[in-house]
Parts: C-alpha cells; sequence; structure tokens
C-alpha cells in the first residue's frame, strides 16, 4: 500500500472529496452497462475497488476495499472509507450499425474498520446487477388495414445493490477468515413508448412503472499466508433468488448464481506484486440465456509511495447473451494512485479497456476509473 | 496545494466528469427486451346505447347572425326590427324637442358575413314587414309582406363592378374588407320606407337573397340612419331643419322555409333551431382502465345526405359533458377534451369522429360520465344539418372503433 507524503493535513483530505462528490451528482448508483444484458437479469457488477479494477481485478481478492472478499477485512488497522467512480464511453456494433454510449457510473462505496481487538467489519454498497439500458426498436404494425410505421423506445433505469455487512479475523497469523450477508435490493424505472409515425391519427403510447427487487446472499472466505510472501485467497458465495416485484405482485422470481473464487498473491519485494484470481459463477441457474461464467484476471503493481503503477488483464465470458454460447469478454487495465494527507485521502485512477463479443454485437469500452479512500 | 497538483486534480475529475447516453437501437429479439409493447384494434358495435336527438339550442332569434338563402328545398329569409325613431327630436344641446314633420331619406347600414363566392347577380330585396316581429313569428306569417311590400332591391355583384363600388344614381354602395366581409349601404327614400307619425317611425324590415344560383349569404344589419325633416320655427324663422339621427336593432331573426322536419328515430346535428345529439358509450373497463387508448373513433352512418347551402361544409363537434342530464347536460368546453369532423354538404358517406381525447379524459376521470354530445361547431349560424342512424337501426347503429395498448409486461425477467 502506499505511504502518505508530506503533511497537508485534513484540509487536502476535504478538499478531495469535495471535489469528488461535486464531480457530477450520482444518478445511479450502477456499474457499467451492456447490450448482452438487455434480455438477462442484467450487467453484473465488479466487485473490485478502483485498485483492483486497475489490475483487471487479480487484487480484489486482497484488497479489503474490494467487497470481494471479507477475510481481507483483517488487514484493516483503522477506519477506511471508499468510494467510487466510472465514466464509460462504449462502442457498441450490431447488425452493421455502431452506437456510441456513454454513462457514468457511482459502482462502490464502503466503511471498514477494527471493532472488539482483532475482529474487522465492514459495511457498504456494490453493484450487484446493473439494469440501466434504453433500446430503440424500428418496426412497422398493421393498424384498420394500413401499415403504421412506429418507433418504440423501452427504457430501463436503475439495477440492483449489493448491501453488504461483512465481518474478518485472523485465527491464526497466517490464516484470516471472513464471512458476509448480502442483502439484494433495488428497483429500475422502466419505460415504454411508442412513437407513430402518422402522429395525428394515434397518440404516443407512453406507460411506466418502477419495478423494485430484492433477494438474499451469504459469503465466505480466507486468506492463507503460505509465505511472508506468497498469499492465498479463497472466497465462496451463495445468493437465492431475485424477486421483481410491481406494486406489491411479485411478477418475477429468478433463481441467481453461487459462486466460487480464489487467488494468488506474489510479493517478491515490498514495492512488487503480483497477482492472479479466478471465479466461477453458476449464471445458467437464472434461465433461458444464461450461461455459467469462468472469469480470469492477472495483475502486478509496482512501486509504492507517491506513485504506484499498476497493470493488469482479464478475461472471461458474460452470463447472458442471445446466441448458444456465452459472449466472451478481454480486457486491459491501468492505474495509478496518490496518496495526500500523510496518508489520510488517497485517489486512485485507472483506466480500462474491454472488449466484449457473442452473439453478433462486438462492444469496446473505455471506462476511466476514479477512486477515493479516506482514513481519517 | 500546489499549482502542478491542482492541475493534477482538475485533469482527474474533467475525466470523471458525468456523461450519460444510453440509448441505442435494438435488433430484436436478440437483443430487445423481455416484453414489448402490444397494440390491439378493436370495432366495438353495441358500444353506443340511449342515443337520441334534441332540438332548439339556437333558435334563430339567438343566433349570431340572420340567414338569407333562396336554395332548392330551402327558403330562408331574414327580418329584423328597428328601434322607433320617436316623434320629436332635440335639434340642440337643450332639452327642447322640436316635431318631425317628414323624412328625406335613411341609410341603412348591413354587412354580409358569409356568401357563396360562386354565386353570380346576387341581389338583396328589402321588404316592408308588419311591426309585430317576435321569436313566433313563422314563414307563413310573413307570406304576404314578403310579396307585396317591396322596398328596394339591391344587385351586389353589379355594385362591386362599379367605380368604388357605390351608385351614384341611387345613393347605394359596397365595400369589401380585409375579412371579406362585404359591407353595403343602401339608401332608402320616404317612399321605400315611409315615416309614419302614428308609430314613432317603427320600423321592421325583411331581407330575401336572390342570385343565378347558390343563394346563400349570412348578414347582420349595424344600423340605420334616419335623414329627418323638423319643424323649427323660431319666430319668423319658418325654415325647416334637415338631420341625421341613427337608430338600432331591437329585434332580428329569420324564417325558414320549410320548418325543420321530426328526427324520427334519427340523430341530427346542426340546422336552425340547432340540433345536437347525445350518445352514452359504454367501453369495457379492462379497456379504459387498464389500457391505454392510442385512437378512438366513434362512426356514424348519415341516414339522408347533409342537407345546406353547398358552401356551408361544418364541423361537428364531440363534446363530453359535465354530468348527464339528458338533453340539458352541460358540456365541457375544453378544447383538449374536445373532438372534430368536417361535414360536407350532400355527402352520405360514413362519418368517423376521432374521440381519442374524450376516451383518455374518462380513463383519466373514473367518475365522469361515458356521454358524448354531438354539436354543430358554428350553432345557428348555417343552415346545414345532418342526420345519422342510431342505434333504433341495428344494421347502421353508430359503432367505437378502438386501438388501446394493453398494460406492457413491468418486471419481466
Amino acid at each position: 500500500m502506499m505511504q502518505g507524503d508530506s503533511g497537508r493535513g485534513g484540509a487536502a483530505v476535504g478538499a478531495l472529496a469535495v471535489l469528488f462528490l461535486t464531480t457530477g451528482l450520482p444518478n445511479r448508483l450502477t456499474a457499467q452497462d451492456s447490450q448482452y444484458g438487455v434480455q438477462g437479469l442484467g450487467t453484473p457488477g465488479r466487485w473490485e475497488s478502483v485498485r483492483a479494477r486497475s489490475t483487471g481485478g487479480a487484487f480484489a481478492p486482497f484488497d479489503l476495499t474490494s467487497p470481494l472478499m471479507e477475510a481481507s477485512l483483517a488487514d484493516a488497522g483503522r477506519l477506511v472509507a471508499g468510494a467510487m467512480e466510472g465514466a464509460s464511453y462504449r462502442r457498441s456494433e450490431l447488425a452493421g450499425t455502431a452506437t456510441s454510449l456513454r454513462e457514468t457510473r457511482f459502482p462502490l462505496m464502503g466503511l471498514a474498520g477494527r471493532v472488539f481487538g482483532h475482529f474487522a467489519v465492514s459495511g457498504g454498497f456494490t453493484t450487484y446487477l446493473d439494469r440501466s439500458w434504453d433500446v430503440t426498436i424500428r418496426d412497422t404494425v398493421v393498424l384498420r388495414g394500413t401499415p403504421q410505421p412506429y418507433t418504440d423506445e423501452i427504457a430501463s433505469d436503475g439495477g440492483v445493490a449489493d448491501l453488504r455487512l461483512a465481518a474478518a479475523t485472523r485465527l491464526r497469523p497466517w490464516l484470516a477468515v471472513g464471512a458476509g450477508v448480502h442483502l439484494l435490493s433495488g428497483s429500475t424505472r422502466v419505460s415504454a413508448t411508442r412513437r407513430f409515425d402518422d402522429s395525428t391519427s394515434y397518440q404516443r403510447l407512453q406507460q411506466s412503472d418502477e419495478v423494485s427487487y430484492d433477494g438474499f446472499g451469504l459469503s465466505g472466505s480466507l486468506l492463507l499466508d503460505l509465505t511472508r510472501a506468497l498469499r492465498l485467497a479463497a472466497w465462496a458465495r451463495s445468493d437465492d433468488r431475485l424477486r421483481a416485484r410491481v406494486g406489491s405482485v411479485v411478477t418475477a422470481e429468478t433463481d441467481l448464481p453461487n459462486m466460487i473464487g480464489g487467488g494468488v498473491r506474489l510479493a517478491p519485494s515490498p514495492s512488487a506484486r503480483l497477482a492472479a484470481a479466478v471465479a466461477w459463477r453458476s449464471w445458467s441457474d437464472a434461465g433461458p440465456g444464461s450461461f455459467n461464467t469462468l472469469s480470469w484476471s492477472a495483475g502486478m503493481e509496482v512501486g509504492s509511495g507517491l506513485g504506484p503503477f499498476r497493470l493488469g488483464v482479464r478475461g472471461g465470458q458474460l452470463p447472458f447473451g442471445p446466441g448458444a454460447t456465452a459472449p466472451t469478454e478481454f480486457g486491459i487495465a491501468a492505474g495509478t494512485g496518490r496518496a495526500f494527507a500523510e496518508g489520510r485521502g488517497i485517489i486512485d485512477i485507472g483506466l480500462e479497456h474491454l472488449r466484449r463479443s457473442g452473439g453478433g454485437l462486438k462492444e469496446r469500452v473505455w471506462t476511466f476509473l476514479l477512486g477515493l479512500t479516506i482514513r481519517p | 496545494m500546489r499549482p502542478g497538483r491542482i492541475l493534477w486534480l482538475a485533469a482527474v475529475v474533467g475525466a470523471a466528469a458525468c456523461v450519460e447516453r444510453a440509448t441505442a437501437p435494438a435488433v430484436c429479439p436478440a437483443y430487445c427486451p423481455n416484453g414489448s409493447l402490444t397494440v390491439v384494434d378493436t370495432l366495438l358495435s353495441g358500444a353506443v346505447s340511449r342515443d337520441s336527438a334534441y332540438r332548439g339550442y339556437v333558435p334563430a332569434h339567438r343566433a349570431g347572425v340572420m340567414l338569407a338563402a333562396a336554395l332548392p328545398g330551402i327558403d330562408s329569409r331574414a327580418i329584423f326590427a328597428l328601434a322607433p325613431l320617436g316623434v320629436r327630436v332635440q335639434l340642440g344641446t337643450d332639452t327642447t324637442t322640436f316635431p318631425i314633420v317628414g323624412v328625406d331619406s335613411l341609410r341603412l347600414f348591413l354587412s354580409i358575413t358569409r356568401r357563396d363566392t360562386a354565386a353570380h347577380n346576387l341581389t338583396l330585396a328589402l321588404y316592408r314587414l308588419p311591426h309585430s316581429l317576435d321569436s313566433t313569428t313563422t314563414f307563413a306569417d310573413l307570406a304576404g309582406a314578403f310579396t307585396d311590400s317591396l322596398a328596394k332591391t339591391v344587385n351586389i355583384d353589379s355594385l362591386l363592378a362599379r367605380s368604388n363600388g357605390k351608385d351614384t344614381v341611387t345613393g347605394d354602395s359596397v365595400a369589401v374588407d380585409t375579412t371579406k366581409r362585404v359591407a353595403v349601404v343602401m339608401k332608402l327614400d320616404s317612399s321605400q320606407v315611409p315615416y309614419t307619425s302614428a308609430d314613432s317611425g317603427r320600423l321592421a324590415l325583411g331581407i330575401r337573397v336572390g342570385a343565378d344560383s347558390l343563394a346563400s349569404i349570412a348578414l347582420v344589419v349595424d344600423t340605420i340612419r334616419w335623414f329627418v325633416k323638423v319643424d323649427s320655427i323660431h319666430g319668423s324663422d319658418t325654415t325647416l331643419v334637415h338631420k341625421l339621427y341613427a337608430r338600432g336593432i331591437t329585434f332580428r331573426s329569420f324564417v325558414i322555409d320549410p320548418p325543420p322536419a321530426p328526427f324520427g328515430s334519427m340523430l341530427a346535428v346542426g340546422g336552425v333551431p340547432s340540433a345536437r345529439s347525445i350518445l352514452r358509450l359504454s367501453v369495457p373497463r379492462a379497456i379504459l382502465d387498464s389500457s391505454q387508448i392510442i385512437r378512438g373513433t366513434l362512426i356514424l352512418v348519415p341516414a339522408v345526405p347533409a342537407s345546406g347551402a353547398p358552401a356551408d361544409s361544418f364541423k361537428i363537434e364531440a363534446h363530453t359533458v359535465l354530468a348527464d342530464f339528458g338533453a340539458k347536460s352541460p358540456l365541457v368546453f375544453d378544447a383538449t377534451r374536445t373532438d372534430t369532423a368536417l361535414i360536407r354538404i350532400g355527402a352520405t358517406d360514413t362519418l368517423s369522429i376521432e374521440i381519442t381525447n374524450l376516451l383518455q379524459f374518462w380513463a383519466s376521470d373514473t367518475l365522469a360520465p361515458h356521454t358524448v354530445m354531438l354539436r354543430s361547431q358554428a350553432e345557428g349560424a348555417n343552415l346545414a344539418e345532418i342526420r345519422f342512424f342510431s342505434s333504433a337501426t341495428p344494421l347502421s347503429a353508430p359503432r367505437l372503433r378502438l386501438t388501446y395498448a394493453p398494460r406492457f409486461p413491468f418486471g419481466l425477467r
């Protein structure tokens, strides 16, 4: 981890916090979207901080500000609060048509600290599923004997958040364990609009409603230090069902996946760290059009103090897609960070590029990541 | 903080600034959402019931204009009474009055507000009528006067062809203003419109219109100006004073032959006195409450061709009502809750009136009566009338065609 630079006091931390929060009001606490999530449950969140995401996600199992694993909280020395923002620029190519999309998301916020001696607890939220999308459909319908061209716009705005309460402790100097409960909660504002070309005869059709979601999950994890330089991580999580409600009526119940994953981190020197991680998720439980996914990542972090450099790659599958096989994803990421106010404030930045393909769709995504960690 | 650090922070903040553009074209079904909008179009044959027609909303004497027409099957004549001149008048500023001993002439100012420009040799014939005009006066009551009491005839087309629209011999003139309104001044001498002191100079006049064809006008009488002779003998001065006095209208109407026929089992809209039709609609609750209506059309089958002057194409308005009190139901005069349809004279085509606005209003106000009142947009302003088959004639009964969208399936996976 980074060390603080020359003292500037809490004022600098405050200034950074203000800057971060005024960059743009958080209209959505969701993650990065994808057209692959339109017909499925959505686009799963990353559960990674900017630091971990800048390494392709390889450091997520070992990063206490990433809500992937609980056992890493055992390394929390004092109160830590973190949040991140991501601004994505996405190019989607489908059926010969390219569309440029962009969105800003605030997918992560959390608080962690040590209580009762060896125990560390954490609370916060991250994106479980992003369900924000807006599609337009051009078609024709025969009404009263006459073909009537129209344009439909169906939009969903919102997502499902993972509210996590986690605890961890170090049972042995070489073994840390953790567990967490996850409340899945969220809502989407769905609107469906049809505009007929003949707007004189046929009025605009517009319907909207709010769909709320809830679910529950449990997770557990452990960290095992084989040597001072080599650390292993393992985690598992099980979520039950995601219930969709319109008003008080349950309109859909979808099984959520079980997940297992692991990672390894090698720190040959204090200023160089390498990590790799893998995760498997049984998203096919969610029904037709869903696939189990296996994702991997590898990354490194070199340097410390004023400016560490992070680099990573990731790959794997996406859980939802129209074809017989799961869409695939490959990405590279890089980033750095900077500590302020004697290490009480850390700002991390990262840049991620993703390439997704499958089912006739190609997506290219550039995401700028900005994270703020405060240690009062 | 140092300037370099501020710049670095500014760059970071700028790069992370909020951006949003989420709309993308979809390719269905692979990349379309589960669930879609569906539209249903249905014809409800029995949706209209308890429909009937009423007449008398705007009688001739309350119409905004007088209608004069001489068309095949329609003869309409304008009638009006003028305020009496009196037998004595003031000459100066004091209250002394002097007797009227005679009339030089008078000028009648009237305006033709609507005419068929295809009519040629448009003439106005002015008749003296009995002073007993009122709202009960009928065409037959005045048949004699309109036969033997002609005061003057003016050919409007001839006047328009003259320089400045004036006939310097007769003193008549016409002028057309920017609104196509034809202002007519008719000069009458004392033989054409004699002053009778026993009647205090009371006048009642009537106007018939004529033309080669298509004789139909709407007119208003603005005023009349008397040029009178007053005996103002003061001492040895025996000069008769010539003064001008204006008088307005006290009553105006028009009489029509033949009078409107009974409705029978038909619905009717328009005519004079104006007729309205009331229709009660039964829209299934499942459509009105749970769907969004995007088009609603009331379909009416004319029982006879629309009658009236050929130029009198008119608009029918479909209003909803505040409360259903039958013929006296108060209408909702709100442009957003009113739909219209154009009727052409002589047409027998099935009439479709879009009533989408009314249906959407009923969907938003569940207490509103599902009642439609049909009326002419310009009630009493023209002679046009149309009659439809009512629900008493099942084969040609009014029908309702609805295009609506059931509720979008929100909350699918």
